[in-house]
Parts: structure tokens; C-alpha cells; sequence
């Protein structure tokens, strides 16, 4: 639709490159003319207050919703010529950990798609499961019962689901929320490793005060993308207050960074 | 004493039956609406089916060990002792194991029910039996003892005493035990109570209509008053209305067709739940529809809107909006009384011409549409393809995206095209507050507000009295004059920190 200038040949194609994007469900849009690149091997988190269309951006680069305008290209595939390329990871709290279920098999559902449904799986496609397992480092859990592992280790099967699925960007829909503090570490531990495994991973995180040590860059959004870029940058008082009006919790917890930047160096 | 009314032996048995049912119908349906909305449905039909081996276990021991034939209270206690017996299994399985509470209650009830199956055909025991427990499967609402009636007596009065009494605890334990957990309600307790309420009213049902009945008149009459009421103490009276009329039609038509009360009574009870859930105003089948029926494309009236507002001076025909927005005539009619309805829309001979207010409406779905326009343009549409995209994005009106496209776009006088960008006339004159940015030449404007800017002149003061002129040719800044007849240049940023209120318009002359 909007034709894309030439780019320098020496920049890296992005992973996930967004142009001009607006969604809506009626009058009000959900997303107003968001535009954003990620290069590969990034991770970046999604920020901002409820209803801010956090969740319908990632509803739309799964291809769920399709844009009123503006266009998705996906290491530079138009977002329908990439199904597959993307996986989800779901949500801690929408899993079933009683599920009578092994690790691997967790693993192995990332290939149902690739297999029709007459053919048994093959030996590719458990050695790509086993391939995932061993990138997450829980080749030894494998025959395990998914309830029997700790966080950290179940955020690991569905991030080795999620590789196996063939995708090159993972999506994650608030991997941290309602978990402990080393869970939480180990969560981070896992989507670092992803990353350098080449993986592009966009997490939405609600956690303002941890999202300057996790994240590569944020992505600061309500309606609009407010801004883009390293945390230093995007959480700054001014912005924030702007962006989750009249939320105290934010001005507290940011006191002392507002008066640290303040401070003439 | 249920003797001594002075009437033929079988009116006298018709009343005595119909107290009985009045009784029996009211503390199901009280205890049903707790029951559905705590979601225990299946808890209640598995008290009922634990039941009756709690009623053979208390027929046997009162017998064998007491000598007394067919105890009423030995079988009442047998039936409350399986009940509780079933609940507290049921809440140790799904503690200790994976197992799901609806797998827990599948495997509890029909294990006890099993019991007494067993215990009541065993030849040795069943000997001893001289009641017919089959009166407990299907229930014998005519064979009312004085025993049951004095009993139906107790339960009532237990039963509604105790929702009386702890009406509000229950309503908190039921929508938020946590929090009344943490006020300091004893949420077991409670649970107790009501699982014991539960017992009760099953076991009287049970007289009524049997085992496998009697969960229809807990959970049908207050699954009626659901779909009718939003709060709790009203769905518990309409519910009690349902299950007592519920009871009476049915024993009336069991009476009239000569067949069993208990089925006939479960139907009335179905058929006013499938009446209400098709002719409930709120939530039933046919008020939705006729909501969906009546409810009027957003789309559709705002092209309606748009195709007048282009017509104009002339009236516009319904042949020409259909030919320019498609569709069908009979929603194009719709579309129209609906906006005739909000006074957008008024009929002259058959032609449409817009009000004042649906001028004020279709001038600002126009100033979507050219901004729209605008932003395709400078984002590197072709032309060709503007106009058709911008006619999709145009119901996308929102008026803070539709100012904030302005803004980004440096608020532009004309579309790509020419045409005259429409300003939201309708916000300017309403007297709220304004950036300056969104003003064009002729407002006269008093100063409400002023953000700190670097580039604002110290000069223009809050309460001081502006008229805008004309924009610079680059549009870049915009001019204001005080009354004193000084001029100012304002750029974007300057602006957009000084908020506004119209307070006149002059038509600048050309």
C-alpha cells in the first residue's frame, strides 16, 4: 500500500518492521498510526497502561486482526506470507500444568503444523524438537510431566515449543506476571539465551520498574507509540506522566531516577 | 392437625399436598439461587443421589438397632450425614490430587448412591426394608405423611431463617470468599451452613418429586429469575414466585391429565425457564434481536450523513444515497428514522436535508475524512487510491485521533485535493477548552490556560482576550492580535501551549 523507501543495503533487514499502522473496532482506534523496526536478535518489551493496544498489536502481528491501514512486513514478507515465522507463547495462568503431558510432547506440538494430519511424525521433526530442547537446555527434563518443572524451566519448554514451531520472532504476553522473584530471574535468564540464539523476542511487560534492566528497548504505547528506544530514554517522568495519567504508583516509583537526571553531571 | 380443615377427605388431601409443595417449592428456590451462583449445580445433584443412601443407612440402623419402623428424623440425619460425608470427600479429593472438583463429585455421588443401592438390595438387609424406596427415586408428592408435613415445617423455617439472618455473609462468601475471608467471615462456616440448607432442602424435595428431580426445582426456578433480575434478593423473590406457581400449574395439570406430579411439576418449571429465556427483556432471545434489528450500522449513517452534507444546497433523494453508499433500501430506511430520531435528519417532500446538529456531525466525519486524505498523501499513497482508502478510514473519527492527525500533519487549511478542511465546529462552540493550534482566522478567543513553552512570547497572559488572524502562507505560524491591536507570530509549538475558549467569530471578509 505505502510504498517503502529504498533502504541503505548495509542496514540489517528488521525482524519486525511496522509502517503507518491503525486498528480499530469502531470510531475510537485501538492503534493510531504506529510505525516501529526491530532488528533481529533483539529484545524488546511493550509498555504501557490497560487498553493502551498492547495486546491488540500482538493480536495483529499473529495476523489475528487485519489493520484498517498501514502494513506489517516480517524479515521484509508481508505478514501473510509468514504465518509460522511467529509464535505466541501463552500465558503462565492459560496453561493447564495438571495436562497429562511430557515436556517433549509440549515441544513436539510445535511441529503439528508443519505435519498433515494422516502422516505420523517423523524423524525430522523430533530431531527439531530435541534440537529446541537442548537450545533451552532441558534435554533432561524431557520425559518429565510439565507440572513436575519450576518456572523457570516451564518458561524454557514453551520458548523450546515456540523454536521448534520454526518461529524466528516470539511474542510473549507478560511472561513475568504473578511469578516469584528468582522465577522471575530465571524467566529472564531463558528469553536472554533465546535472544542470542538469534531469536527476536517482543515481550509485553507491565513492570515499569523492572523494564529498564530487561528489555533492549521499549516500546512506549497508548493509542499512539509515544516512543521507541533504549529505557534510559523512554522512562523519563515527563513522558510517563504523560502517557499513564494520573497513575501515582508511577510518579513514586520513578522519584529518584527524575531527581538523579535532573542533577547537572 | 392437617386434618381438622372441615372439607371432603380428597380437597383436604389437594390443600394439605399444595402447603406442601408451596413449602418445598420456596426453600429450593432460595437456596437454588446460591446454588447457581456459586456455580454448584452438580454439587446439589450429587447431595441429592448421596441421599438416598443416607436415607436407606438411617431406615436400617433406627430398624436394626432401635426397632423403630421407617424413623422419619433416623432417615432425615442418615440423608444429612451422606450429604455432608459426600461434600467433605469431595473437597478431600480435589485438595489432595490433581483431580478437577467436576470429576470429584462424578466419582463421590455415584460411589455413595452405589452404597445405598447395594446396602438396599441386600437380601440380608433389604429383608428388613418395608418402605418403598423407589418413592425416593421418583417421589410421591401424594403420599405426604403428618410426619413429612412437620418436617417440611422445620426446614422451611430453618432454611429461611438462616438466608434471613445471614443474607449478607452469604452474598459476600459467594461473590468474593477472599475478602471475606480477610474481613473476618467464617467462610467454612458459612459453607457449612449452606451445604447443610443444601441437605435439607434436597432431602425435602425428595418427598416431592425424587432423586433425580429435585435438582430442577432448586436450580430451574432461580435460573428463571436470573435471566430477570440483576440483584440477589430480588432474583430470590422472583425465583420463589416461579418455583410456587411452577409447582401449583404442575400439580393441577398432573391432577387434570391424571400422570405423576413430580415430572409435571419439573416441566412447568422447564417450560417458564425456555419462556423467559426467549422473552426476557434484558437477556432473553427476542429482545436481543429485535436490539440487533433495530441497532443501525455506524457505518451506514455516517455515509447517510456525508452524502446529505455533499448534496447540499439540494435535498437529497433516497435513490441517490442508495446509489452512493449501496446497501439495502429497507437499512437505508432504518438508518434514516434513526437519524431523524437523533434530530441529524429532518424529511422535506420526500428529501433529506441535514439539521443543525447533523450538519455540526457530518462537518466533523468531513474533517476526519480530508485529515485522513491528508495523512494518506504525506504518508505516499497514490492519488488514485486516497479517496477510496480515506472513505475507510473516515469512520475511524475519534476525536483525539482526529486531533492528533491534525496536529502531526501541522494542522493543514485544505486537503490534497483542495477542498476546505472542516474544523470541529461543534467542540469550538460547546466554549471548552482549545489549543490555539486548532483555531483558524475570525475566532475571537479568551486565553484559559498556558503550558510552559520555550518559543511562547511573556506577553500573552492567562484571562487576556486574542483575535486569530490569518495563518502565515507556510502555515507555520499562526497570528494573533490583542485588543490593543498588537500582533503576535505564534509557531506550531507556541501554539499548542496556549489553551483557549471561543468567545465569538467574526467571518474574516476576503
Amino acid at each position: 500500500m505505502i510504498k517503502s523507501k529504498p533502504q541503505p543495503s548495509t542496514e540489517p533487514r528488521p525482524a519486525i518492521e511496522v509502517n503507518h499502522l491503525t486498528v480499530s473496532y469502531g470510531p475510537v482506534p485501538a492503534l493510531l498510526d504506529v510505525s516501529f523496526k526491530i532488528p533481529p536478535g533483539q529484545l524488546i518489551g511493550i509498555i504501557g497502561p490497560n487498553g493502551s493496544g498492547k495486546s491488540t498489536l500482538i493480536k495483529t502481528l499473529l495476523g489475528f486482526m487485519s489493520p484498517d491501514f498501514g502494513n506489517i512486513r516480517l524479515y521484509g514478507q508481508p505478514i501473510e506470507k509468514s504465518r509460522g515465522r511467529v509464535a505466541y507463547v501463552p500465558q503462565r495462568g492459560a496453561v493447564d500444568w495438571d495436562f497429562p503431558v511430557t515436556v517433549r510432547e509440549v515441544v513436539l506440538m510445535g511441529r503439528y503444523g508443519h505435519v498433515p494430519w494422516y502422516r505420523d511424525l517423523g524423524r525430522k521433526e523430533h530431531d527439531i524438537a530435541n534440537h529446541a530442547l537442548e537450545l533451552v537446555r532441558m534435554t533432561p527434563y524431557a520425559d518429565r510431566q510439565i507440572g513436575q518443572l519450576s518456572g523457570g524451566q516451564q518458561q524454557r519448554v514453551f520458548m523450546a515449543r515456540a523454536m521448534a514451531q520454526g518461529g524466528d520472532i516470539l511474542l510473549l504476553d507478560e511472561p513475568f506476571a504473578g511469578v516469584d522473584a528468582a522465577t522471575e530471574n530465571a524467566i529472564l535468564e531463558v528469553l536472554k539465551e533465546t535472544r542470542s540464539a538469534g531469536k527476536t523476542l517482543v515481550v509485553v511487560h507491565h513492570d515499569l520498574s523492572t523494564a529498564a534492566t530487561y528489555f533492549d528497548a521499549l516500546l512506549l504505547l497508548k493509542q499512539r507509540l509515544y516512543a521507541y528506544g533504549p529505557a534510559d530514554k523512554i522512562l523519563n517522568p515527563t513522558l510517563l506522566s504523560e502517557v499513564y495519567e494520573g497513575q501515582l504508583q508511577v510518579f513514586s516509583n520513578l522519584g529518584v531516577r527524575s531527581g538523579a537526571a535532573e542533577e547537572p553531571a | 392437625m392437617f386434618e381438622e380443615f372441615s372439607l371432603s377427605p380428597e380437597w383436604a388431601l389437594a390443600v394439605r399436598t399444595l402447603i406442601a409443595l408451596t413449602m418445598v417449592s420456596a426453600v429450593c428456590s432460595v437456596i437454588g439461587c446460591l446454588v447457581i451462583l456459586r456455580r454448584m449445580s452438580f454439587l446439589a445433584d450429587a447431595l441429592a443421589h448421596s441421599m438416598l443412601a443416607g436415607v436407606v443407612g438411617g431406615y436400617l440402623l433406627m430398624k436394626l438397632v432401635f426397632g423403630v419402623e421407617a424413623s422419619a428424623p433416623g432417615m432425615l440425619l442418615g440423608a444429612l450425614l451422606a450429604g455432608f460425608l459426600t461434600v467433605a470427600t469431595i473437597g478431600f479429593i480435589t485438595r489432595v490430587s490433581r483431580i478437577k472438583q467436576d470429576t470429584a463429585i462424578g466419582i463421590m455421588y455415584t460411589g455413595i448412591f452405589a452404597l445405598g443401592g447395594f446396602f438396599a438390595s441386600y437380601k440380608p438387609l433389604s429383608q428388613h426394608i418395608q418402605v418403598d424406596l423407589y418413592h425416593f427415586v421418583v417421589g410421591s408428592v401424594l403420599s405426604v405423611t403428618d410426619a413429612d408435613m412437620w418436617m417440611l415445617v422445620g426446614v422451611t423455617i430453618i432454611v429461611l431463617a438462616s438466608v434471613v439472618f445471614f443474607f449478607r455473609q452469604l452474598k459476600l462468601t459467594s461473590f468474593d470468599p477472599v475478602m471475606a475471608a480477610a474481613i473476618g467471615i467464617p467462610v467454612v462456616a458459612l459453607d457449612y451452613l449452606l451445604t447443610a440448607c443444601a441437605s435439607l432442602v434436597v432431602v425435602s424435595g425428595v418427598t416431592i418429586v425424587g432423586v433425580v428431580l429435585v435438582v430442577a426445582l432448586m436450580i430451574t426456578p432461580a435460573a428463571t429469575a436470573y435471566l430477570l433480575q440483576d440483584r440477589l434478593h430480588r432474583m430470590m423473590w422472583v425465583a420463589v414466585l416461579f418455583g410456587i406457581l411452577s409447582s401449583w400449574i404442575g400439580y393441577g395439570l398432573a391432577a387434570f391429565a391424571g400422570v405423576a406430579p413430580g415430572p409435571a411439576i419439573v416441566i412447568v418449571n422447564t417450560g417458564a425457564f425456555v419462556l423467559t429465556l426467549t422473552l426476557s427483556p434484558r437477556y432473553g432471545l427476542i429482545a436481543d434481536w429485535w436490539r440487533r434489528r433495530k441497532s443501525v450500522p455506524q457505518i451506514m449513517t455516517e455515509d447517510v450523513l456525508l452524502v446529505a452534507f455533499r448534496a447540499k444546497p439540494a435535498l437529497a433523494t433516497q435513490q441517490a444515497m442508495l446509489e452512493a453508499i449501496g446497501g439495502s433500501m429497507r437499512q437505508l430506511k432504518k438508518t434514516l428514522t434513526y437519524l431523524q430520531g437523533k434530530n441529524w435528519l429532518e424529511s422535506v417532500d420526500g428529501r433529506w436535508q441535514l439539521t443543525t446538529e447533523g450538519n455540526m456531525e457530518a462537518q466533523r466525519l468531513l474533517r476526519a475524512h480530508r485529515l485522513w486524505e491528508t495523512y494518506l498523501d504525506q504518508v505516499g499513497m497514490p492519488a488514485e487510491q486516497v479517496h477510496e482508502t480515506a472513505e475507510r478510514l473516515e469512520h475511524v473519527h475519534d476525536e483525539s485521533a482526529v486531533d492528533y492527525l491534525d496536529d502531526k500533519l501541522g494542522h493543514p487549511l485544505v486537503d490534497p485535493h483542495g477542498s476546505e478542511i472542516p474544523e470541529d465546529v461543534q467542540r469550538l462552540q460547546s466554549g471548552e477548552g482549545v489549543k490555539l493550534s486548532f483555531l483558524r482566522e475570525g475566532y475571537r478567543v479568551q486565553v484559559v490556560r498556558l503550558l510552559p513553552c520555550e518559543s511562547l512570547t511573556s506577553k500573552i497572559t492567562q484571562g487576556l482576550v486574542l483575535s486569530v488572524g490569518a495563518r502565515t502562507s507556510d502555515l507555520e505560524h499562526w497570528r494573533v492580535c490583542t485588543e490593543d491591536q498588537t500582533w503576535f507570530d505564534l509557531d506550531h509549538q507556541a501554539a499548542d501551549s496556549v489553551e483557549v475558549r471561543v468567545v465569538g467569530y467574526l467571518p474574516p471578509s476576503s
